[in-house]
């Protein structure tokens, strides 16, 4: 079951605590080799070993709960895009994204993009912020919000 | 006989006193039931409507237990202490511009440096992140509201006592004078001894206050980690949890674990101080023992404060970068790696106490382990950036502008991590230069970033955004300006806390407070814009104002407001469209009193590209 959750892609997403633990297990190596202050057997130098040791377990510990709880629900549940599991209509995320959830697979998901509503399409107008606190002319705020966005250099793309 | 009947006369009187507490509670349960619910949940039908079962006025506030009011207030006490605490450093700035003590006494200087300190980590910082999570936790991870209500607002209501106790030597109160111990109230000085003025019982009481604020952050942390494990919707799962919801997570396990720690610290002092224990007393090591038991509970305080706005910023990024984070997953597992590891750290700061060197050599490599999580985070949002569809609104610029004080202020952590390094800047303005960067120029900014990105969640309205611009350019350039002269200066060799310096410093100083100035105005323009748009702006009509639909980054707390909006909006095709039940009134006609034609911001936008 472990093996399961924890296989290639999991481990590849918790190297970014591999590093610091690794870091800390080398100061504890070095200390230990170097011995650059002598006596490994009084109870400083202990002490000093237990500040290196106590951390990396914890971060240890911490790294395995964790990953076990994200990569458990990843491979049990539906897996949505965080933040948007409540939001009705948002698809899931396919197994790809998921993995990697790296540029590529964002940029081209148009794939997924199809079966969505037209909103895309019709470029549907949003308040965005506003230059004018009140509104002028009688323009509504909605129409000046459109506006705005059409200024937006990121439209014409 | 008559004895007898006094007492049942008093029985009676009791008996109908109970009975109207009782029914008193029962009246305010029944405001908290129809408090309207983050998801719509049980009372689906009546969300949005449900405001009018508030009670209307000053009541309303001090009674409700409603996520989102909490939150409003947190972000209001906030704000408050944020324009305070800058008052303050502006009163500073105004007195380093000169080499001697000109305008202030020293001794008023070390009071404001003081209270400067306390106020912008503790009733700013803190209180101002609460604001957020408690307004869009629950609603983000689809919960009715927090775990527990009243104990959230309980919360809350601890901390203007505790805001009073720490200014209470400012009030003008006979024999009652501020403290002026640093905001590390370093023993002795703080226990009072010897011939200082600090054994005064202003310094007692903004202890209390402290201990308030400290008592108000664990609850409030047991509140979030109890709603986030316990309350989450079906669909929202570990595996999909947001960002900003699992930096609060890890945010609240460090509260846990280090405030109480500090309230066990303060207590000490206070009892040395007035009961004569001896916890701190120089002789056996005490002025050390506080070093220690300030700094396990201090350095994870910084990422108390830090990592929570990491998280605004990690879910910012991709709405404006119209993509999902890079690798998500790795800023999830690096928060939680500092989160452990910031307990591993806390003797960086006693480098140059004469600990033992083999300590300090261990301290000193898991604070190098603990830059790596911080150093991955920066890479992701430069990445998600990267080729990203940039939109540069003024919560991205605030995101923007987080970044790059971030990197310099942990690129001069990592050095003050090196004991050699340390040894000679520490107690240097370099210190003061590294943490800025850090509290205001990442912490502040992000805080900003979410008050524009979620303003018109909240309020209903828009703010300006060419004002909004204004106050970034201000800010990105004054805090550089500021916090660089501030390193410069440290390398110089100024100390950090004094009133007065030695005459070659006088430039650095000047530009220093230069910077500061910018900032001044910064934030003056952005009072002014929020203030002006919660009552005129233009009314918020569609649920997605950064249009993050058409990027499929469309989160939870968008979705409620879009629901809010069509269930409150009676005719979407009027202008006159009331929000948010009568909290404000309907659009009437105000007059145009903004200078800035749209052309111009538009042209700004265009520049940006
Ligand atoms: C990148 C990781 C970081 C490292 C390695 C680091 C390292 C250090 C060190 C060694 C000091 C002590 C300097 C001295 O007093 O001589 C220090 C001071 C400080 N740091 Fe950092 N830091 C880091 C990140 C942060 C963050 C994220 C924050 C804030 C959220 C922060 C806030 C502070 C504060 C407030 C002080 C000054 C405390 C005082 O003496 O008043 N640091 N830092
Ligand atoms: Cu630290």
């Amino acid at each position: 079951m472990a093996n399961k959750i924890f296989d290639k892609e999991t481990l590849l997403d918790l190297t970014v605590n591999f590093v610091p633990l690794f870091i800390i297990l080398f100061f504890v190596g070095v200390f230990a080799v170097l011995n650059p202050w002598g006596g490994l057997g009084d109870f400083l130098s202990i002490v000093a070993q237990g500040l290196l040791i106590i951390p990396f377990i914890a971060l240890a510990i911490l790294t395995y709960i964790s990953g076990k709880a994200i990569a458990g629900d990843e491979k049990t549940k539906t897996v949505f895009p965080p933040g948007q599991a409540t939001v009705p209509g948002t698809p899931p995320l396919t197994h790809d994204e998921d993995d990697g959830e790296t540029a590529e697979l964002e940029g081209d998901s148009t794939a997924e993009h199809a079966d969505e509503p037209a909103a895309v399409e019709s470029g549907e107008p949003a308040v965005v912020e506003s230059d004018e606190t009140a509104e002028e002319d009688g323009e509504t705020a909605q129409i000046e919000a459109t506006e705005s966005t059409d200024g937006d250099g990121d439209r014409s793309a | 006989m008559a004895a007898v009947n006094g007492e049942l006369a008093l029985t009676v009187l009791m008996g109908l006193l109970l009975v109207g507490v009782a029914a008193w509670l029962a009246r305010v349960e029944n405001w908290r039931s129809y408090t309207p619910l983050g998801s719509g949940g049980v009372y689906g039908g009546e969300t949005g409507q449900a405001h009018h079962e508030k009670p209307s006025g000053l009541t309303r506030w001090l009674t409700t237990v409603d996520h989102k009011d909490i939150g409003i207030m947190y972000g209001l006490y906030g704000v408050i202490a944020f324009l305070i605490g800058g008052a303050m450093v502006m009163v500073m700035r105004a007195e380093l511009l000169d080499p001697g003590a000109t305008l202030i006494s020293n001794t008023f200087y070390n009071s404001l440096l003081t209270s400067h300190g306390i106020t912008m980590l503790f009733l700013f910082g803190t209180p101002i992140i609460a604001a957020f999570s408690n307004y869009f936790i629950p609603l983000l991870i689809g919960a009715d509201d927090m775990a527990f209500p009243r104990i959230n607002a309980i919360a809350f209501w601890l901390l203007p006592p505790g805001a009073l106790l720490i200014w209470a030597g400012f009030f003008p109160i006979p024999n009652l004078i501020p403290a002026q111990t640093a905001w590390t109230m370093y023993t002795p000085l703080s226990a009072g001894v010897g011939g200082g003025n600090q054994a005064n019982a202003g310094v007692d009481l903004m202890l209390l206050g402290l201990h308030l604020t400290g008592v108000s952050a664990t609850m409030g942390s047991i509140n979030f980690i109890a709603t986030i494990i316990t309350e989450r919707a079906e669909e929202v799962t570990w595996a999909n949890l947001d960002i900003f919801s699992w930096t609060i997570l890890t945010q609240s396990g460090l509260i846990l674990f280090a405030f109480p720690l500090l309230g066990s610290a303060l207590l000490m002092l206070v009892l040395d101080r007035n009961f004569g224990t001896t916890f701190f007393v120089n002789d056996a090591g005490g002025a050390i023992l506080w070093q220690h038991l300030f700094w396990f509970f201090g350095h994870p305080e910084v990422y108390i404060l830090v990592l929570p706005p990491m998280g605004i910023v990690s879910l910012l990024i991709p709405r404006f970068s119209g993509r999902r984070l890079f690798g998500f997953k790795f800023v999830v597992y690096s928060t939680l790696a500092i989160g452990v590891l910031s307990f591993g750290v806390w003797a960086h700061h006693m480098f140059a106490t004469g600990i033992d060197p083999r300590l300090r050599a261990s301290f000193m490599a898991v604070s190098m382990a603990i830059a790596i999580p911080s150093a991955v985070k920066t890479f992701n949002w430069m990445t998600t950036m990267w080729n990203g569809k940039l939109r540069l609104t003024t919560p991205m610029l605030f995101c923007i502008g987080f970044v790059q004080n971030f990197i310099i202020g942990g690129i001069t952590g990592v050095f003050l991590a090196s004991i050699p390094v340390d040894l000679v800047l520490h107690d240097t303005y370099y210190v003061v230069g590294h943490f800025h960067f850090i509290v205001m120029g990442a912490i502040a900014f992000a805080g900003f970033a979410a008050m524009y990105y979620w303003f018109p969640l909240v309020s209903g309205r828009m703010y300006q955004r060419t004002l909004g611009k204004a106050h970034f350019w201000l800010w990105i350039v004054g805090s550089n300006i500021t916090f660089f002269a501030m390193v410069l200066l440290g390398y110089g060799g100024m100390p950090r806390r004094y009133a007065t310096y030695l005459p070659q410093f006088a430039t650095l100083h000047q530009i220093a407070s230069l910077g500061a100035f910018l900032m001044v105005i910064g934030g003056l323009i952005w009072l002014y814009n929020f203030v002006v748009s919660y009552f005129e702006g233009p009314v918020v009509t569609d649920g997605d104002p950064w249009n993050l639909k058409e990027y499929n980054l469309y989160t939870g707390e968008w979705e409620w407001f879009d629901r809010k909006l069509k269930t409150t909006i009676t005719d979407g095709g009027d202008e006159e469209v009331a929000t948010d039940g009568g909290l404000h009134g309907p659009v009437g006609a105000e007059t145009a009193d903004a200078t800035d034609s749209d052309d111009s911001g538009r042209a700004m936008d265009a520049n940006d590209e």
